[in-house]
Order: C-alpha cells, then sequence, then structure tokens
C-alpha cells in the first residue's frame, strides 16, 4: 500500500500553494478559494491520520465530516461578505478596503 | 491564665485596640468614648501592677523576659517581633502607665467643651500604645518604628488647636527638629545590624561588649553609638536640638504633661539607659559627648528659665534642664541616678504642667505677669504646684532632692570635682527660676483684677489627679533606702534594684547632701529678694548686664541662627534640588520618557497599513516562523 | 509500482496542478475550474484512503455547492472587469513563505518517526463511521447543523437588499 508520507507531503504542497493564494492574491473571491485549498490539505492529513493510527476511534475522519460542514458555512457567509464589500465600496480588491488602520 | 511577664504585649493591645475602637466608632459614643480611654489607662495599669509583682519574683538573671513573634523571615533576613520586660522597662512602665492613666483622667476636665474633644483621646491612646511599644520592644526595629509613632503623635497633639498658627508651626518644628535626630538613630540601628546581622537589644549588647566582628572596630562602634545618640538627644530635647520643646508648649496642658513631660521626651533617656552597655564598651568620648551636651542643656535651659515669663514655659525649660540633668547622669554611668530622676521627675513635673494647666484652665492666661496672689483663690492647685516646684529646686525631703543627689554623687565617682561643682551650681540656678515662677504666679499682689477675678479652683477631676502626684512626689524619693525598698517588696533599694554593672546600695554623702541642699535654700531665699514688691532689683540686675539680658531672654538666638542657617543653607540647597528634580527628573526623565513614547507610538502606527494582505502575511509569517523554530528543535 | 501507486501519482499530480492553477491562473474563471479539478482530485485521494463516505461528501458539497457559489459569486462582482494585476505586490514575499513552509513540512513529514504502522492503512467500514457519528458525536453533529443554519441566515442578510438600496 501507499506509504503516509506520500498523502502528507501532497498535503503539505497543497497547504503551501493555499498560503501563497491568500497572500498574493488580490480579490477576495481568489483568496477564499485559496482557503479551499488549504482546507482541502488539513481534510487529507486528518483522514490520513485516522486510517493509519487511529481506526479505532477515527477521530479525524469525524473531525473531517464537520470541517467540510464548517467550510461550506464558511464559504456562505464568505461569499456574503464580499457581495456586501462590493455593493458598499464598488471593488472586491482586498487591498483596496484599507480602512482598518489608524 | 498568669498575667506576667510574658503577657506585657497586653498592654499596648490594651491601648491600641482602645485607639482603633475610638477611631472607628469614637463619635458614636457618648461624649466621644472618653470613658474607653480613662478605662484602657487603668486596665495597662492595673496589668502594670501583675507584670511588676511577676518581676519580684523572678530571680534577676533570668531577666530580661518575654515573649517574641518571627515577623520577617527570609534567608538572611530574621526579624523578630518581641515584647519584653526588664527592670529599666518595669521604670518606664510605671511612669507611663501611672502617670499616663492621671492625665487621661484630668483630660477629660481639660479638654471639656472642645470641638475635637473625642479625638484627643483617640491620639492620646495611639500615643500610649506607641510609648508602650516603645518601652517593651525588644528590638531596635520595632522601637525605631515605636519611635516614630511617638513622634507622630507628639506632632498631631502639639498641633492639636491647627487653626492657630503658632501651633501648627510649633508642630512642624517638634516633627522637624526631632526627625534630625531620628536619621542618625536611624543610621545607628543599621549599623548596629550590619554590624551584627540583628535587631535584638540583648544580642547586640552582647556583640558590643565582646567586640564581635565589625563592632570589634573602636571607631565603627563609636560612631554607630553616638548616632544612636542623636536620636536620643533629639527626642529628649538637648542641645543643640532643644529649640522644639519650648514651642511644643502650644498644645493642650496635658500633652505637654505627659509627652512633653513625663513619657515621650524621656524616650531618650531610656533609650541611652537600655544601650548603656554599648556606650560603656565605645569610646569613652561617645559619654563624654553625652555628658558635655548635657551641661551645655542644663546651663542654657536654666538661663533662659530665669527670664521667661510664660509659666508653661518656664515649666518646659525645667523639662529640658531636668533631662540635661539625666544625661549628665548616663554620662557618669549611672543608670540608677538617671532613671531614678526619670521616675521622680515622670511624676512632679507632670503634676507642675497640670498644675499650670489648672491655672490656664481657671483664668485662660499664662503670662505670669498678668497672674498673681492666686494661691487665695486656688489653693490645691497653689499648694501642690509648690510642692512641685520646690521638688524640681531640689529640696530636701522630696523626691527631686535625693534623685538630684544621686546624679552629684554619680558624678563625684565618676567625673571630677569642677563639673560636680558646675552641676551644684545649676541646681541653685533652678532653685531661683522656680521659687520666681512660683513666687510670681501664686504670691503676690494680682496683677490684673479682670484675670484674678475669673479665677476659681478647678474641678475635681483635675485637682485629684493634682493631689495624687503630689503625694507621690513627696515621697517617691525614699524608695533610694533598702528599708523602703524591702517594705515595698524589693531587694532593697532603688539602686540595688535598676543598676549598671554593680548594686548601688544608697548611702548619703554629707558634703554633697548639705551643699546641694545650701544651694537650694539659698536659691530659693534670693527669690524674694530680688523679685518682691514690684520685682525693681532684678530688673536692676537686667540694667546692669543689658547684653547678657538680651542674650537670654532671645533664647541665645538658637531659633534666628537656625532660621538663618535654614534660609542660607537649607533653601538654597533645595532651591538646587527643586530645579534638578524639576528640570532633569520631570522634565527630561518623566516628560522625556513619555514624549519619546508618544514619537514612537505616532511613527509605528504606520504599520498598519490597513491592508488586509499584509496583516494575513504577518499572521502567516508568525506560524511559519513558529513551525521552523519547533522543526529546529526538534531535529 | 502497485496499481494503488500509479492511482496516487495520478491524483496527486490532478491535485497539485489544480492548485497551481488556482493560485497562478491570470484567468479567474480558470482559476475555479482548476479548483474543481484540484478538489476531484482529493475527493479520489480520500477513496485511496478507503474513506468513501468523505469522497462522496467531497463531491457533493465542493463539486456542486461550493464551487457554484464561488462562480456565482464571481459573475456577481463582475471579476472580469479588474485590471490584469492579478496579484498584489507582496507576492515575492508570500511565495518564500509559502516555500519555506512546503520544505519545512516535506522534511517534516519525511524524516518524522512516526508512531506506528505507516505502509498499512485500516479500511474503516461505512457502517462504523455511520454508527459513531450518529451515536458518539451526534451533540456535535446537531450543533454543527446550526451552525449551517446560522451561517445560512447570516449569508441572507448580509447579502439581501436592504430597504431603500
Amino acid at each position: 500500500m501507499i506509504p503516509l508520507q506520500h498523502f502528507l507531503v501532497l498535503s503539505g504542497v497543497l497547504f503551501s500553494l493555499g498560503i501563497y493564494g491568500v497572500l498574493a492574491r488580490r480579490h477576495a473571491v481568489l483568496i477564499l478559494m485559496s482557503v479551499e485549498l488549504m482546507l482541502q490539505a488539513v481534510n487529507i492529513n486528518m483522514i490520513a491520520f485516522a486510517v493509519y493510527f487511529d481506526p479505532e476511534a477515527f477521530v479525524g475522519l469525524i473531525f473531517a465530516i464537520f470541517i467540510i460542514t464548517i467550510a461550506a458555512a464558511e464559504v456562505g457567509l464568505a461569499l456574503a461578505i464580499v457581495l456586501r464589500i462590493f455593493r458598499n465600496r464598488a471593488t472586491a480588491n482586498v487591498d483596496e478596503v484599507n480602512i482598518m488602520k489608524w | 491564665m498568669e498575667l506576667g511577664m510574658e503577657q506585657a504585649w497586653l498592654l499596648p493591645a490594651i491601648t491600641g485596640g482602645t485607639f482603633a475602637f475610638l477611631l472607628l466608632f469614637g463619635k458614636y459614643l457618648p461624649r466621644g468614648g472618653d470613658f474607653l480611654a480613662v478605662g484602657a489607662g487603668v486596665a495597662t495599669f492595673v496589668v502594670f501592677l501583675f507584670i511588676l509583682t511577676d518581676l519580684l519574683d523572678v530571680p534577676r538573671e533570668s531577666l530580661p523576659i518575654g515573649k517574641g513573634w518571627d515577623w520577617v523571615s527570609f534567608e538572611g533576613l530574621e526579624i523578630r517581633l518581641g515584647f519584653e520586660v526588664d527592670e529599666i522597662t518595669i521604670v518606664m512602665l510605671a511612669v507611663v502607665t501611672f502617670v499616663g492613666s492621671l492625665i487621661v483622667l484630668y483630660s477629660t476636665g481639660y479638654m471639656r467643651g472642645d470641638p475635637r474633644y473625642g479625638w484627643f483621646f483617640t491620639v492620646l491612646m495611639l500615643f500610649i500604645t506607641s510609648m508602650l511599644t516603645l518601652v517593651l520592644a525588644d528590638n531596635l526595629l520595632l522601637l525605631y518604628a515605636a519611635w516614630e509613632g511617638v513622634g507622630i503623635c507628639s506632632f498631631l497633639l502639639i498641633g492639636f488647636w491647627h487653626e492657630r498658627r503658632s501651633a501648627a508651626e510649633a508642630a512642624k518644628k517638634a516633627f522637624i527638629t526631632t526627625r534630625i535626630g531620628d536619621v542618625g538613630l536611624l543610621i545607628g540601628i543599621i549599623l548596629f545590624w550590619r554590624a551584627t546581622g540583628t535587631f535584638d537589644i540583648s544580642e547586640i549588647i552582647e556583640a558590643a561588649e565582646h567586640g564581635e566582628g565589625l563592632l570589634g572596630d573602636g571607631t565603627y562602634l563609636t560612631l554607630a553609638t553616638l548616632l544612636l545618640f542623636a536620636g536620643a538627644a533629639g527626642k529628649s530635647a538637648q542641645f543643640p536640638l532643644h529649640v522644639w520643646l519650648p514651642d511644643a508648649m502650644e498644645g493642650p496642658t496635658p500633652v505637654s504633661a505627659l509627652i512633653h513631660a513625663a513619657t515621650m521626651v524621656v524616650a531618650g533617656v531610656y533609650l541611652v539607659s537600655r544601650m548603656m552597655p554599648v556606650f560603656a564598651a565605645a569610646d569613652p568620648i561617645a559619654l563624654d559627648v553625652v555628658t558635655a551636651l548635657g551641661f551645655i542643656t542644663v546651663f542654657i535651659s536654666a538661663a533662659i528659665g530665669l527670664v521667661q515669663t510664660d509659666i508653661k514655659r518656664v515649666v518646659a525649660y525645667s523639662t529640658i534642664n531636668s533631662l540635661g540633668l539625666m544625661f549628665i547622669a548616663l554620662g557618669s554611668l549611672s543608670v540608677t541616678a538617671a532613671m531614678l530622676y526619670l521616675l521622680t521627675h515622670g511624676f512632679f513635673k507632670a503634676l507642675l504642667f497640670m498644675a499650670s494647666g489648672s491655672v490656664i484652665h481657671a483664668t485662660e492666661e499664662q503670662e505670669v505677669s498678668k497672674l498673681g496672689g492666686l494661691i487665695k483663690k486656688m489653693p490645691i492647685t497653689g499648694w501642690t504646684f509648690a510642692i512641685g516646684a520646690l521638688a524640681m529646686a531640689g529640696l530636701a525631703p522630696l523626691s527631686g532632692y535625693w534623685a538630684k543627689d544621686e546624679i552629684l554623687v554619680a558624678l563625684e565617682h565618676e567625673q571630677n570635682i569642677i563639673l560636680l561643682a558646675l552641676a551644684s551650681f545649676s541646681v541653685f540656678i533652678t532653685a531661683i527660676y522656680m521659687g520666681r515662677i512660683f513666687y510670681l504666679a501664686f504670691l503676690g499682689e494680682p496683677r490684673d483684677h479682670h484675670v484674678h477675678d475669673r479665677a476659681h479652683e478647678s474641678p475635681p477631676v483635675m485637682t485629684m489627679p493634682l493631689v495624687v502626684l503630689t503625694a507621690l512626689t513627696l515621697v517617691s524619693g525614699f524608695i533610694v533606702f533598702s528599708g523602703v525598698g524591702e517594705a515595698l517588696g524589693f531587694d532593697g533599694g532603688f539602686g540595688e534594684f535598676v543598676y549598671f554593672e554593680e548594686p548601688e546600695v544608697f548611702h548619703f554623702d554629707w558634703i554633697i547632701g548639705i551643699g546641694s541642699l545650701i544651694a537650694v535654700i539659698a536659691g530659693l531665699a534670693a527669690v524674694p529678694y530680688f523679685w518682691g514688691g514690684t520685682g525693681e532689683r532684678a530688673h536692676a540686675v537686667a540694667q546692669q548686664f543689658p547684653w547678657a539680658y538680651k542674650l537670654v531672654k532671645n533664647k541665645f538666638y538658637m531659633d534666628e541662627i537656625y532660621q538663618v542657617f535654614l534660609d542660607r543653607v537649607v533653601f538654597v540647597l533645595s532651591g538646587i534640588l527643586a530645579w534638578f528634580d524639576r528640570n532633569v527628573v520631570n522634565d527630561t526623565g518623566v516628560d522625556g520618557s513619555a514624549m519619546i513614547t508618544r514619537l514612537a507610538g505616532y511613527r509605528a502606527k504606520f504599520v498598519q497599513t490597513g491592508q488586509l494582505p499584509n496583516y494575513a502575511f504577518a499572521i502567516a509569517f508568525g506560524v511559519i516562523m513558529l513551525a521552523v523554530i519547533a522543526f529546529a528543535v526538534e531535529f | 509500482m502497485t496499481i494503488e501507486e500509479v492511482i496516487f501519482y495520478v491524483l496527486a499530480t490532478g491535485a497539485g496542478l489544480g492548485g497551481v492553477g488556482v493560485v497562478l491562473s491570470r484567468n479567474v474563471v480558470y482559476s475555479a475550474l482548476a479548483l474543481i479539478l484540484s478538489l476531484m482530485s482529493v475527493a479520489g485521494i480520500f477513496i485511496l484512503l478507503s474513506a468513501e463516505f468523505l469522497a462522496l461528501v467531497q463531491i457533493l458539497v465542493y463539486g456542486g455547492a461550493v464551487t457554484i457559489i464561488i462562480l456565482f459569486a464571481m459573475m456577481l462582482t463582475r471579476v472580469r472587469d479588474m485590471p490584469r494585476a492579478m496579484n498584489g505586490p507582496q507576492w515575492p514575499l508570500a511565495a518564500a513563505v509559502a516555500s519555506v513552509f512546503m520544505a519545512v513540512s516535506t522534511i517534516a513529514a519525511v524524516s518524522s518517526q512516526w508512531p506506528g504502522d505507516t505502509e498499512n492503512p485500516t479500511v474503516i467500514p461505512l457502517r462504523t463511521l455511520g454508527d459513531s457519528l450518529f451515536r458518539q458525536w451526534s451533540v456535535p453533529f446537531e450543533v454543527a447543523s446550526l451552525v449551517l443554519v446560522v451561517a445560512l441566515i447570516g449569508a441572507i442578510v448580509l447579502a439581501g437588499r436592504e430597504e431603500g438600496e
């Protein structure tokens, strides 16, 4: 079978891509998509650990289910916020929304 | 529970509790709770009697006995808090509890109708608590705390009528002047602690006697001892720190009687007596300083007493005079003489103050130029004052005579004939001015008829303590005799009870005894001669030596000299310090650092770009650095 | 090389390429499509880990709902009108941080001493999973549903038109 490390490395790669996307992208929707990538990476980790190390309780598996649930809620809410910002300020570019300062 | 020396802590506990109660609830009590204060005073006296009985039962070698608790316990710093009793303490306790109780009682009459009647008793209780702690303390740190405690009470009570500017000024003067000595005392205590690592009085005495460690260094020991004496000199109004005591007469008369005659001002005498082995172990110069200052004080105060016209101030100068005598005794290593004088002085000086207080209460006048002939109007006050004055003058067989005699004998033993002659001469002057003040106030013709008509005898609550103190003034001197001491349950006379190194069995030196008696009688006889009639002979003497009269009348210009010193030196120095404080400490140090913070914040706020990606980057950077650190630690 | 390994590498390549497409594509619609590719590959990975239920949920929730919502959001925020510069000015920093993390996580995954058998995964039956989810985890499950409801109501309130708008 495939060793655990393969999944972990894949997860790390996806997570790094997500970090890059979150930090580099300007558009709020693209940032959200990068966040989804990061969540996928976490899910892979959770499930991999559950099936390799924790077959009795498989907490990781259960957590993955909840992560997907919460991610769905998050996407819905976040996109609503993006819409709201777009309607108020006519842009969805995060670097143009800069009122969070002195 | 058996009441005894181990329960000595009860004494300050009783008055301390009363103080706290009066402070919190005094204003809800009828009469400001004065009955509680009187009760507490009587209770301390009763406890004192139990302690005295207990003390007489145990062998002398086991003294001091007391009880202590751990106060501070650190590695390398162990301080115990303890109360203990020995024979010197017992004498002080006798004065504090007995005279204290009488004066609290007397105050209920004297202070009647004062708007701060209750507050007076509250502070009085705090004073007695501090004073009891001072005499019972078994370590110098607790003693110092109590020392400052009595100082604060003195400040509060001198300034009791602080609406009067002179009273407020006098309170400040007393506090600051004694503080000069107190700084010395504190430094002295620190020096002893540095040398021995303990504050315990017995251990310090032992270390000094054996010359252990730093105390083996004669200069160090002498310096520490002299600093200790500086505190004693300040508290006991010795030259050159005596200037506060006459001004302290601005306080209510019971305060003058209790604090500035019987108890607080003798704290210095007590301290030196307690530490006498240390003084003896130090270089002889320490005791010479004590003697010399004692003599200077005696003559200055006696000279000023001759020309003062305020009845209370004369008594105040006589107190300074007496304190000087006590230090002369201590300078001659005679704890016996000093403590005997302290005990009898506590009685007759309190009596003198309370009698003059009775006069002031009745006539609202304290200038003798407006008094005169009062003895017919106020017989009890007059006769008790007469006995007090004679005791102060040192007329046999009153208590003052025996105490003064002990001092003269000690001088003869330890010092030379010149000092003995000087001391005898001071006795002569004392007799003159004590006789003079009595003569002017109570005898002769009334000088001011309004005042004379107003005069009346004081209420029994005030005259009763006078009578009790008069009785003690008459008899307390006899305790020097072995027979009297044994009859009272002691081993022998006073000299066999309180002594330094060797018990002193009383023996009467006829030459000194008769000599001093002649000096006293001569002094008293001179009074009618000089001040009889309109007092023109005294005036003539003053006319003869105008510069001397002016010098004495102005108290040797001590206050003026201090004022010049203050204006020219202290205020200039403090001006410099104030400038330094304002410009360097405040403007540069405090405001400067505040400015730096503000400027830094003003610049640093631009770190907050408001750009969400920057914030996200900061978070990610932090998290990943943490991961890197964890990784580096792990592998 | 076993058949499983072949499948894994194919799926992993799909997921990675999809991820790269999401973060690097200059066209937002391509980004969205790359995201779908990535998500579906991850669903395949789940199946490889014998978590079929999770794979189904993944396809339903992400492949269906999330992607549709994202596309809708793009449409509503007129992404196409955006200026050409898709990346912010701090992208080099982002790249550096991401590379450091990738290096650290890879080295950590490979060189760690894992406390157990890293070769043979255990198959967790769907029945066992369901049993556990609805017995042992029933309360968190219900709470999660509550969170979903609240989030949806919140989203509606936020995105809905206000009066007078």
